[in-house]
């Protein structure tokens, strides 16, 4: 009995430590059921109470808030002041003696300042009956913030509107209606004047009765009197119906306010445009681009022991064609091949460097200066290569560069004798290599914002395109004097971004068809991060944005592949070449006005997928980059090395042989 | 009765008496990795490989590295992002991501005080200008860094005192030593590093310091470790080629000692009776005694480029982190503690930096 007792008591003794650390005692602060106005400071005191309801000491309290931003608390001694309304956490811990710790977590209410005006304002003055009224409203509270949750009410003075469920105004009777609009005790109001709509005709005009997908029409509306006179500033709303030629393909398309159509797919498309309960249709054909050409893979230079990264093609001192490319997470080597006939590219010569990855190459405009950058160098001081290529047989190291790029570059670009070097994704740096033994920093450019980050900068005409994620595109004047700017001295004169923040390419694009600016932003997305040894999902698409007025670009289309993300690219000739990463190399047809969506609307030329049996990773397709050189379209593929295509000549359409 | 009762014991409580494996993780930076390395006592091996990050075309740079003192999470930071970088939290159990916040400008070595349960992590800064970096202060419950603490420029190596009550830090371009009060998350004291004022004492506050001289830094700390038992700190310095020893309650510095070419980290075995130091420029790990205050053997290293150093728990083994050149694996060097040899070698990723001891398991 005695030894089955001591058994026991061992067991016990060994197993039973947790029992013991079972927390009884509890944090009560008199921030529990805290209110708060937005501005408001509050002295926070917490004590520890023990099962019995004692107050016990807690001589080390942290306090912290879960959004610093909307509530700042002072870790010490508990301070709290709000800033922004909403519901915020406090997190208390009591630090015990032999560090047994208690945390609580305490919600702050922050009262919504009462609010102070609701501002309603009309997006067109011209009201006409049987139209919905453009109204446009906004609240605003007592600190200056503008709420976006509130369900306003809206009223009106007389039955010449009607109001829906969703706040929808529209105008039903001639004459003078006052629409009022309140919340907790405020409200706004605004005068309607409506007149009885004088249209009695449309006459709707498009500017061709049948074009190509992708190919915009121009619809004008023109609106007349009973009496048959002109009414201008008529607000005509458009709109647009079709069926597709293809029974199992939906008609589909995009229609601006200004009346630009286009149409994704083969079809009759019917264009309505409409003022009140008086409309104009017009039906218009929409036929195939039918641009399909064949796109062939005409040679290739494997690299099957590393990963790939970028390339660059080139015209040697001496006439020859050449092409540098990088590699990616691998012993720092360039390779440099001869590619004056693609058919037929072979490795002539490398470099190796202290890095892990050469992300990013670069060749001078005169093909005798290749810059290089450094990744994951075992120094740590990474930077840049200058190298010699003067003889791509025998390139040789010039200099080595790392002063403020010690955080690693990702990025270069060569342009008129200076390196544009991006230091550690935050900044570029600007380096004169007129001396390429003695490199000189001359100048930067960064955002000066917190945060601020960067992925590329692409040089031409004297603008710097510095693609900044979140922040979008800056172009920035580093000698084209459009904004006195100079290599030591780029400044900033217009941006652009967008909501996703993935921009991290940037191509300037000056239509040739017409005459059309636009700058060419890529994302680059990886939703489900990384497989260094397999496929990988990729997302993420080029964006198009019309930069003809530098103070108000506007996003007009994109390029996107479903099921595959962009990354780099190359424009010429109103032709885009793109890598499209999983999806292979891509070329793509952007002549003519450009509107909604390029992939829908059948612009796709053709596409190869460089993905070989004798990759690093065979098979698998990770394309990089795409350069259109003298008639060839060469790639780098991350999982393959770099090559060539070639697309065939356009055929007469009775061929069915260009079709991939 | 009392044979049976030994016996019992013996059963419950002598497995540990059987043969013992070791449990380390370690950073392959250049390769956006994370290896666990098993060591049997005679051999190791690269147990399990762990891809990090999240862009393939990026590289992110896992740098620093440390388990929970409760050994059920890993913590790894992220150097590079966009711009800043990102401090993760792995299950020890499923090496699957269970939580991530961002940090700042390359974050690096960072641990968890056992008795704030918080975590504090350096931002190294590495990029360009000099100026005041921090020192991130992050719950590890929650994953939300509770406050950025400014300290010195380019700080590097951090470590908590035995009682988790003091983070120190050292910044590598101001040549300082800082002492963070792990509870008020305030600088404490300041110590200048420097050779021409190591006797300076400095309390005053951080505010007050003249960053125009943080471009003059000669002994660029890049690691500090404090004793387990007793008040004094160690320092690698590894510009001026000295372990710089201070006592931390009359917050001066107590001697110099030189060693080999370019000290990086250093670590002390939890019996607190030797030092282990990677001499980065020499490829070699050097062992000192600390109470003689000499150094009993230095012992080459696999590769040339020697970095991070984490101790068993039982005192008996060094895993020192070797990084390579270019193209070169990551290696992992075990050094047997009593022998001062090493022992075993193994291959992982490139660039082999942060390394963390997670357990002994029999």
């Amino acid at each position: 009995m005695k030894l089955i007792k001591l058994i026991i008591l061992i067991l016990i003794t060994t197993f039973s430590f947790d029992l013991y650390s079972q927390e009884t005692k509890r944090i009560v602060s008199n921030i529990q059921g805290l209110v708060l106005d937005v501005d408001d400071n509050f002295i926070s005191s917490s004590i520890i109470m023990d099962e019995n309801d004692n107050e016990l000491a807690c001589n080390n309290i942290i306090y912290y808030s879960r959004n610093r931003e909307a509530l700042q608390v002072n870790n010490e001694t508990g301070e709290i002041t709000a800033t922004l309304p909403g519901f915020h956490e406090v997190v208390v811990i009591c630090i015990q003696e032999g560090g047994k710790r208690l945390r609580s977590n305490f919600t702050v209410n922050v009262n919504y300042p009462p609010v102070n005006e609701i501002k309603i304002s009309l997006n067109n003055d011209i009201l006409y009956t049987e139209s919905y009224i453009p109204l446009s409203y906004e609240v605003i509270d007592e600190k200056g913030f503008v709420r976006t949750d509130v369900k306003f009410d809206l009223s009106s003075s007389n039955n010449l509107i009607s109001i829906d469920n969703l706040n929808n105004v529209k105008a039903l009777k001639a004459g003078k209606v006052t629409l009022n609009a309140s919340f907790e005790g405020i409200s706004s109001s605004i005068i309607l004047e409506i007149e009885k709509n004088p249209i009695t005709y449309i006459e709707l005009k498009s500017n061709t009765d049948e074009a190509r997908t992708g190919d915009v029409f121009n619809f004008k509306a023109i609106a007349y009197d009973k009496k048959g006179d002109l009414i201008s500033n008529a607000p005509f709303d458009f709109s647009f119906t079709g069926k597709s030629y293809d029974k199992s393909n939906t008609a589909s398309g995009l229609m601006q306010d200004d009346g630009r159509f286009v149409g994704d797919v083969a079809g009759q498309y019917k264009v309505t445009s409409s003022v009140g309960n008086i409309s104009a249709s017009k039906i218009v054909n929409v036929i195939d681009r039918n641009i399909k050409r064949k796109f062939k893979n005409i040679g290739t230079g494997t690299v099957n022991d590393k990963h790939t990264s970028d390339f660059w093609v080139f015209e040697g001192v001496d006439g020859r064609d050449y092409a540098v490319s990088g590699t990616w997470g691998a012993d720092g080597t360039s390779y440099f091949w001869d590619v004056t006939d693609p058919s037929n590219i072979s490795k002539i010569d490398s470099i190796q460097v202290d890095a892990r990855t050469v992300n990013d190459v670069k060749v001078s405009e005169d093909g005798k200066i290749c810059v290089i950058s450094r990744e994951g160098a075992s120094n740590r001081k990474n930077g840049m290569i200058i190298i010699d290529v003067s003889n791509p047989y025998d390139v040789k190291i010039i200099s080595e560069y790392t002063k403020n790029l010690t955080g690693g570059v990702h990025n270069v670009f060569i342009y008129e004798n200076h390196v544009y070097a991006l230091s550690n994704g935050e900044k570029y740096y600007v380096i004169n290599i007129e001396d390429p033994y003695n490199p000189i920093e001359i100048g930067k450019f960064e955002l000066g914002k917190p945060g601020q980050s960067i992925h590329d900068v692409w040089i031409e005409d004297g603008i710097a395109y510095s693609s900044n994620w979140r922040d979008g595109v800056y172009l920035v004047d580093v000698g084209n004097g459009i904004a006195g700017g100079s290599p030591s001295n780029p400044v900033a004169f217009a941006n652009y971004d967008y909501a996703s923040g993935a921009h991290h390419a940037t191509f300037p694009f000056k239509s040739k068809s017409t005459g059309k600016f636009y700058t060419v932003l890529g994302d680059e997305i990886f939703p489900n991060g990384i497989d260094v040894a397999g496929q990988n999902v990729t997302a993420g698409f080029l964006h198009f944005v019309d930069f003809s007025d530098l103070d108000n670009p506007v996003e007009v289309a994109r390029y996107e592949l479903p099921g595959d993300g962009s990354h780099n690219y190359w424009i010429e000739d109103d032709v885009l070449y793109v890598a499209m990463y999983t999806g292979g190399i891509r070329v793509v047809d952007i002549s003519g006005d450009l509107l909604g969506d390029l992939y829908k609307q059948g612009r796709e030329i053709g596409y190869i997928l460089p993905g070989n049996k004798d990759g690093y990773i065979p098979n698998s397709t990770m394309s990089w980059g795409a350069q259109l050189y003298k008639g060839h379209v060469f790639y780098s593929d991350w999982n393959s090395g770099i090559g060539s295509g070639k697309l065939e000549p356009i055929k007469p359409e009775n061929s069915k042989a260009n079709i991939n | 009765m009392y044979k049976f009762t030994f016996l019992l014991f013996l059963l419950i409580h002598s497995t540990s008496l059987y043969a013992q494996e070791y449990y380390v993780y370690v950073t392959a930076e250049s390769d956006d990795e994370v290896s666990i390395i098993k060591f049997d006592g005679e051999k190791a091996l690269e147990f399990k490989k762990i891809p990090v990050g999240v862009w393939p075309a990026e590289n992110e740079g896992p740098h620093g590295i440390t388990v929970d003192p409760n050994g059920k999470f890993w913590y790894l930071s992220l150097a590079h992002g966009n711009p800043y970088g990102t401090l993760y939290k792995y299950s020890t159990e499923t090496n699957k991501v269970v939580g991530k916040t961002k940090l700042g400008l390359f974050p690096a070595s960072m641990q968890i005080s056992e008795i704030t349960g918080l975590l504090y992590c350096v931002n190294f800064n590495l990029h360009g200008d000099m100026k005041p970096s921090s020192v991130s202060v992050v719950d590890p419950e929650s994953m939300i860094e509770i406050k950025k603490i400014t300290t010195g420029s380019m700080p590097h190596g951090s470590r908590l005192s035995a009682n988790g009550l003091f983070h120190y830090s050292v910044a590598m371009m101001s040549d300082e030593l800082f002492e963070i009060d792990a509870v008020s998350l305030k600088v404490n004291r300041i110590l200048k590093l420097g050779n021409n004022n190591s006797s300076m004492e400095d309390k005053m506050h951080h505010s007050q310091i003249d960053h125009s001289m943080m471009n003059h830094a000669n002994v660029k700390p890049t690691w500090v470790i404090p004793h387990p038992t007793n008040n004094k700190i160690y320092i690698a310095a590894n510009g001026s080629n000295e372990i710089i020893e201070v006592d931390a309650d009359s917050w001066s510095i107590l001697n110099r000692f030189s060693t080999g070419n370019g000290p990086y980290n250093v670590e002390i075995t939890p019996n607190g009776k030797l030092l282990v130091v990677t001499y980065k420029s020499d490829g070699t790990t050097a062992i000192w005694d600390i109470e003689s205050k000499k150094e009993l053997k230095v012992i080459k290293n696999t590769r040339k480029v020697s970095h991070g150093v984490a101790i068993s728990s039982d005192s008996k083994f060094a895993f020192i982190s070797v990084e390579g050149i270019g193209g070169e694996p990551g290696t992992v060097d075990v050094i047997d503690l009593k022998s001062f040899t090493k022992v075993s070698s193994v291959n992982i990723g490139k660039q082999a930096g942060g390394i963390a001891f997670w357990k002994i398991s029999n």
